[in-house]
């Protein structure tokens, strides 16, 4: 059985849901807008949309692009983040250049990559992974600053190599501090996927919203920002049931009646 | 041949401290000597406590034992050898357990000795009976943040002592834990040495604590940290607590150490 507050926990997101859908049918009702439709006409264009080839290969071509991003991201971030935690030089040597690209909007750089790399899959990818890269590194960065020094040591002394330290303590000791980075990282990886659409009209999710936008069909453009947003929230619980299997150790636990006599 | 004349020293010395001093870079631009002229033999066997107040440089010293920090003039050696790094001869317990929080109790003590190269079911079947001989059978599943501060340095100690160094360091190890679990750990630390008989480095502020565990007692005096005195702690073994506490030798020690205690505190201060 499970106990009522678990099942609050688990019932909120989705009352939130349809809380949020039935304020936008009313809304919607009393603006009779053209451009406005309700929530139950947005709904009903959504099986024409993920029932239509052309639309598929469209957003899976999305997803794919999202995910090598996010991945290459990830698998670069990591290690670069947790090298610059633990050795000073190598944080003097990033630091500068990536508090330039920092503040700057990766979809701001998009024109000069299209300029480099056209317009195809190797651009997006690229305006992702850099969306990406930030979070990671910085989460990455900070967990492997706070990594207990006597930890180390105490892995010194068992004869573990700096390298091995950097893997099997630092890397471990961070986890829960970069699989947050990861979190945003993912959330930013839709985010930047679809505004990479947006400018570079050429295939994805994003083409398919912003076509519908020119044409007028706006339950298609409503329809598929719920198939957007459900992609993000879907991506976002799945990674959190993931993180939250990896970390459980560190997650602070207070109802454990424990003393050793 | 006639052997040489100059090894005056006892052929069962294990490390040796030899004109060690360390000088910190502090923020202030102004260098902070921690120690000053160090030297100390520390025989094989022995359980040998640094009492001193808090900031004479006792942790740096035994730091630079460890080979966790290098000193900055002289020189520590472990049978003739000069220190230039940790290893698995010289075993760490810190006053913080820092145990590996991402590892189970069993995983924390096997990781040295299959670091070490063990096959996996002897360092668990080995690692299970020191989890056994520190006290925490039945707990060896358990993660670190689900134990008490006592639990954690049981753990730590068993941890340090699953790959065998020739020589434990110990930095105040009982330090954060309450008078109670503070004494049960002194006494099943003595129960523990008392069967195998490793040397000890033992860092300490508390004098009481010194004179019951040790063979000999290094008393450190602060700014910069020197060695004040050596006091060879002659009590019998195996020491019970109950008889001890009992006894006028230990409680001459412990009043004659609590007094020179007092006075270096007062030189540290006064700088
Ligand atoms: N890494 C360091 N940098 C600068 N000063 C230090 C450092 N480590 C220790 N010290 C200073 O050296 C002195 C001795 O420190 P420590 O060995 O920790 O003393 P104890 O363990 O006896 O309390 C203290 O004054 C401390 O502030
Ligand atoms: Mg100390």
């Amino acid at each position: 059985m499970m106990p009522p507050t678990t099942l609050a926990r688990r019932a909120a997101p989705v009352l939130a849901c349809i809380g949020l859908l039935a304020l936008w049918q009313v809304a919607a009702l009393a603006l009779k807008n053209d451009s406005f439709p309700t929530a139950i006409e947005a709904i009903r264009a959504i099986p024409s949309i993920l029932g239509d080839k052309e639309a598929l290969i469209n957003i899976i071509a999305s997803l794919r692009r999202m995910a090598i991003g996010f991945g290459v991201a990830v698998f670069v971030s990591i290690p670069l983040g947790l090298m610059m935690g633990r050795s000073r030089a190598v944080a003097a040597f990033f630091n500068p250049l990536l508090m330039v690209i920092y503040p700057v909007p990766k979809a701001a750089l998009m024109p000069i990559i299209m300029l480099w790399l056209g317009v195809g899959d190797i651009t997006k990818t690229l305006v992702i992974f850099l969306g990406v890269s930030l979070p990671v590194i910085y989460h990455s960065f900070e967990g492997a600053k706070a990594v207990e020094e006597k930890m180390l040591w105490s892995g010194a002394a068992m004869g573990l190599s700096a390298a091995q330290r950097m893997v099997w303590i630092v890397l471990p000791a961070s986890l829960p501090e970069i699989l947050t980075g990861c979190r945003t990282g993912l959330v930013l990886a839709l985010i930047t996927m679809i505004t990479s659409e947006m400018i570079a009209r050429q295939s994805g999710a994003g083409n398919i919203l912003f076509n519908a936008l020119d044409m007028g069909q706006y339950d298609t453009v409503f329809a598929m920002i719920i198939i957007v947003g459900a992609m993000g929230i879907g991506l976002d619980a799945l990674f959190e049931r993931v993180r939250a299997k990896l970390v459980r150790w560190s997650e602070p636990q207070f109802d454990i009646p424990l003393s050793f006599s | 041949m006639a052997e040489p004349v100059a090894t005056r020293k006892p052929a069962s010395s294990i490390i040796e401290i030899e004109h060690v001093s360390q000088i910190f870079q502090t923020s202030a631009r102004k260098d902070h000597q921690a120690l000053s002229d160090i030297s100390l033999t520390i025989e094989e066997g022995a359980f040998v406590s640094i009492l001193g107040p808090s900031g004479c440089g006792k942790s740096t010293l035994l730091y630079i034992v460890g080979g966790f920090v290098s000193p900055t003039g002289g020189a520590a050696k472990m049978k003739g050898k000069t220190i230039a790094g940790p290893g698995p001869d010289r075993g760490p317990v810190f006053q913080e357990f820092a145990l590996f929080p991402w590892k189970t109790v069993l995983g924390n003590v096997t990781y040295g000795p299959r670091q070490q190269g063990m096959s996996a079911s002897e360092a668990d079947a080995q690692s299970r009976a020191l989890i056994e001989m520190v006290g925490l059978k039945g707990y060896e599943s358990f993660y670190p943040k689900e134990l008490s501060g006592g639990m954690k340095q049981r753990v730590a100690l068993a941890r340090t002592l699953a790959y065998h160094p020739e020589v434990l360091l110990m930095d105040e190890p009982f330090g954060a834990l309450d008078a109670h679990t503070r004494t049960r750990l002194q006494n099943d630390l003595l129960n523990i040495w008392e069967r195998d008989r490793k040397t000890v480095l033992f860092v300490t502020h508390s004098v009481d604590e010194a004179v019951f565990l040790s063979d000999k007692v290094v008393m450190m005096s602060k700014s910069p940290g020197r060695i004040r005195q050596v006091i060879d702690i002659d009590l019998p073994r195996p020491r019970r607590r109950n008889e001890l506490l009992l006894d006028p030798r230990y409680q001459k020690y412990v009043v004659d150490i609590e007094r020179m205690f007092d006075e270096s505190d007062e030189v540290g201060s006064r700088s």
